[in-house]
């Protein structure tokens, strides 16, 4: 298996490893900064099951298909299920954590715009998977 | 000078595929068929080929279906006309389940049967009565993947399956897919003892063309793969019985492990998909541009590296699971090392076609489009790859997209040239030409209609497997597109179908040395005869 | 050729940029932290060029060897195996 002979290959697998290498590099950077949690970021709860999702405040407060958050807080998400496995997420905030029962998931993000944002299942989980739907609303904080 | 036996003086012991006239003996003439029972209780490689190809094609048309029907009921929020979400599961969960097991797998074993003795110059397979069981295992997997109609996907990912998945379909499946295991196993041994012991003294194994090289590779990577994911089987089954929890967390197990077993399977199986049909594009692309192959060394190391490096990248299906930062990056490294393999056959193509002279036959037109959308597939897949830019991806439609411009655009597209090209080597008959050309547009704007519009609704979040959606306008305008897309692939495979049956039976009678008019021999010099053909 | 320049300066600026942010990054601290749509769909739409320009490079050499080496093409001479017998394998 020999031969390589032909400097335009060469030339051209120079390129796409160069090319792979950068897509490596940016992807490692950026991944590292999402992934960096805030130390004063405030813990929630989720927890999903077949086939609806409930939260839990750090102060206890326990909700039921919906989230309410405060904007410009940074939160920290701790996810997990009671039956299968679901996925957490919110679409628009780029929050996508799979809900594995016996394991908890970390995912943080910052609410940064006030409205109401879908929350969806992204796991397949069964007869209802397709409607395993919450909304998340974020408020002013005061 | 050594010469491949074009004279017919080399290869002395090689038997004669010619008749007394000196012409070839096709073996599927529809007009005088042959006794169903010979055929069936054959152990040529030529015959269970066949039967490969033509129950393939059965599973390809029947999952196409499905599959229209998958993109009609989505064509808007509500259901349309399937009442409710257990059905839509179990729809595309064998949908999917049919088209890589039961159409891609054997559809290219089937091609490998007919021409890898062929390729190595040797009378039949290593094994032509395990060749034969290997196929007969194939008709009760499907009765029982069929018939169970599971619902969890292609994944069958615990807990669900184990805890939740209603019964009998899912034993019914994990059986079903036990037993086409077992046969790509023996497949696979078949092909690496026909290849590497019985190939003609001769020939040396550089000289051997890539598309038995294809073989080659994804049978060894049959061999190291498949086993891991039988062992995923047994287990869930055991977790099914609630005789043992391996993926149970009340019982101690862990459902991540399902994913690393069936993952570290797969993801290999997935390169087993596609490597064939990247073989069959190197027999159509150079003699139809009147041109060797670029680089044979290329290709045969191109293939050797993708079947290595294909093991070192699949939990980059996992970075949502709750992996380390260290865990994904080590899997998103062996995920793009996997890429310059692939490229190496992209260039390879390009520089066969440059300074050739090239026909753009049927088969040519499905190459070229191959390249095209495999080079596409390929894109989207680095992009999936980097492991932030998979908090928009995963599990959407995005995927879906992905995974069929593979499986549709690069697989479906170089079988289906590949079987134009070898039709007139079977039947002795040409298809119709303008239908070909025809059947081809259409299916390439359907892909496109299709597969590029999934990426985009991935991208604005919509998820895979899910029967319904909410009411957002782009949502809804992406899925009428890809309905569209839909209906356009199924008319263009009604064409395709009418076109392969009628031209086997009524076709024009092919010039069996040149039948696309290529100038020099149309295949190697031994035409296939089967030896029970009278 | 100022294509290819132009060509070239974009790429460099999708190199640069994020390599002066990594550099001069804001931290942490409480008020300022990452968002990360912003830093997810700005990779995206990065390697989406990237992607493009690639696609648009493969695509457009595959598209003019299509035209250029059909064999209906005024300038097509015939390859220099034809008619020696070495297609034959």
């Amino acid at each position: 298996m020999s031969g390589h002979s032909n400097w335009s290959e060469w030339v051209y697998i120079g390129v796409v490893v160069a090319l792979l290498a950068w897509v490596g590099a940016e992807a490692w950077n950026i991944e590292r900064l999402v992934e960096h949690v805030p130390e004063d970021a405030k813990v929630i709860k989720v927890t999903g099951q077949q086939w609806f999702w409930t939260f839990e405040h750090e102060d206890g407060t326990k909700e039921t298909g919906e989230l309410h958050v405060k904007k410009g807080v940074p939160y920290k998400l701790e996810i997990t299920a009671k039956d299968v496995i679901h996925s957490f997420n919110i679409p628009e905030y780029l929050v996508l954590m799979d809900a594995v029962p016996g394991r908890i998931n970390t995912v943080w993000f910052l609410p940064v715009d006030e409205g109401e944002f879908p929350i969806q299942c992204r796991e397949y989980c069964g007869l209802i998977h397709y409607n395993m739907r919450g909304t998340l609303y974020v408020e002013d904080g005061a | 000078m050594w010469r491949m036996g074009l004279d017919g003086k080399t290869f002395d012991n090689f038997p004669s595929y010619e008749n007394e006239n000196g012409e070839s003996d096709m073996v599927l003439e529809l007009q005088k068929p042959r006794p169903i029972w010979q055929i069936m209780f054959s152990t040529h490689h030529t015959d269970i080929g066949l039967l490969y190809i033509i129950s393939s094609l059965a599973f390809l048309f029947m999952g196409g279906v499905l599959a229209l029907v998958i993109r009609v009921e989505m064509f808007s929020p509500g259901p349309q006309f399937i009442a409710d979400s257990m059905t839509y599961n179990r729809i595309f969960t064998v949908h999917g389940t049919n088209m890589i097991f039961l159409f891609i797998l054997p559809f290219a074993s089937g091609v490998g049967n007919y021409f890898v003795p062929i390729m190595v110059r040797y009378k039949d397979m290593a094994y032509p009565k395990l060749n034969a069981i290997a196929f007969w295992m194939i008709p009760p997997a499907a009765a029982l993947i069929w018939l169970g109609f599971a619902d969890f996907g292609w994944y069958a990912q615990p807990p669900y399956s184990a805890i939740s998945a209603p019964g009998p379909a899912a034993e019914m499946w994990i059986f079903g897919l036990k037993i086409l295991g077992v046969s790509s196993i023996l497949g696979a041994i078949n092909f690496v003892v026909t290849i590497l012991k019985c190939k003609h003294p001769d020939l040396p194994l550089s000289k051997v063309p890539l598309l038995a090289w294809s073989f080659l590779s994804s049978s060894l990577i049959v061999l190291v793969a498949i086993p891991t994911f039988a062992a995923a089987l047994l287990m869930l089954l055991t977790d099914r019985l609630g005789v043992t929890g391996f993926f149970n967390p009340t019982m101690g197990g862990d459902p991540i492990a399902y994913s690393h077993l069936f993952w570290f399977t797969f993801h290999p199986e997935v390169y087993v998909l596609v490597i064939p049909a990247i073989g069959m594009m190197y027999e159509i692309i150079p003699r139809f541009s009147r041109k060797p192959i670029f680089s044979h060394s290329s290709g045969m190391f191109a293939f050797i590296l993708l079947s290595i490096v294909s093991f070192a990248s699949w939990a980059h299906h996992m970075y949502a699971t709750g992996m380390s930062f260290t865990e994904k990056t080590v899997f998103m490294v062996g995920t793009l090392a996997a890429v310059p393999a692939s490229a190496m056959h992209v260039f390879n193509f390009l520089a066969t076609m440059w300074g050739g002279r090239a026909k753009y036959s049927t088969p040519m037109m499905w190459s070229i489009g191959g390249i095209a959308l495999f080079f596409s597939a390929g894109a989207g897949g680095v992009v999936n790859t980097a492991m932030p830019l998979d908090f928009i991806t995963h599990d959407s439609y995005w995927v879906v997209g992905h995974f069929h411009l593979f499986v549709f655009g690069t697989i479906a597209f170089g079988s289906f040239g590949f079987l134009y090209y070898m039709f007139p080597f079977i039947t002795g008959r040409m298809y119709n030409e303008l239908w070909g050309k025809v059947h081809f547009v259409l299916i390439f704007i359907g892909a496109v209609l299709v597969f590029f519009t999934q990426h985009i609704l991935g991208l604005y979040g919509m998820p895979r497997r899910v029967f319904d959606y909410p009411e957002i306008p782009e949502w809804i305008a992406m899925n009428q597109i890809q309905a569209v897309g839909a209906v356009l692939l199924g008319v263009g495979m009604t064409i395709f179908l009418v076109n392969l049956i009628y031209s086997s039976a009524k076709g024009k009678e092919a010039n069996m040395e040149d039948p696309f008019g290529l100038g020099g021999k149309y295949y190697y010099p031994y035409q296939a005869k089967n030896p029970h053909h009278d | 050729m100022r294509n290819i320049i132009g060509l070239f300066m974009v790429l460099s600026i999708l190199v640069i940029l994020p390599t002066v942010q990594i550099v001069f990054a804001a931290g942490d601290e409480a008020g300022e932290y990452i968002d990360r749509r912003v830093e997810i769909w700005n990779l995206f739409f990065r390697m989406m060029t990237v992607a493009f320009v690639v696609g648009a490079v493969v695509s457009g050499t595959l598209i003019w060897l299509i035209w250029r080496f059909r064999e209906s093409n005024p300038k097509a001479t015939p390859t220099k195996y034809e008619g020696t017998g070495e297609l034959d394998r």
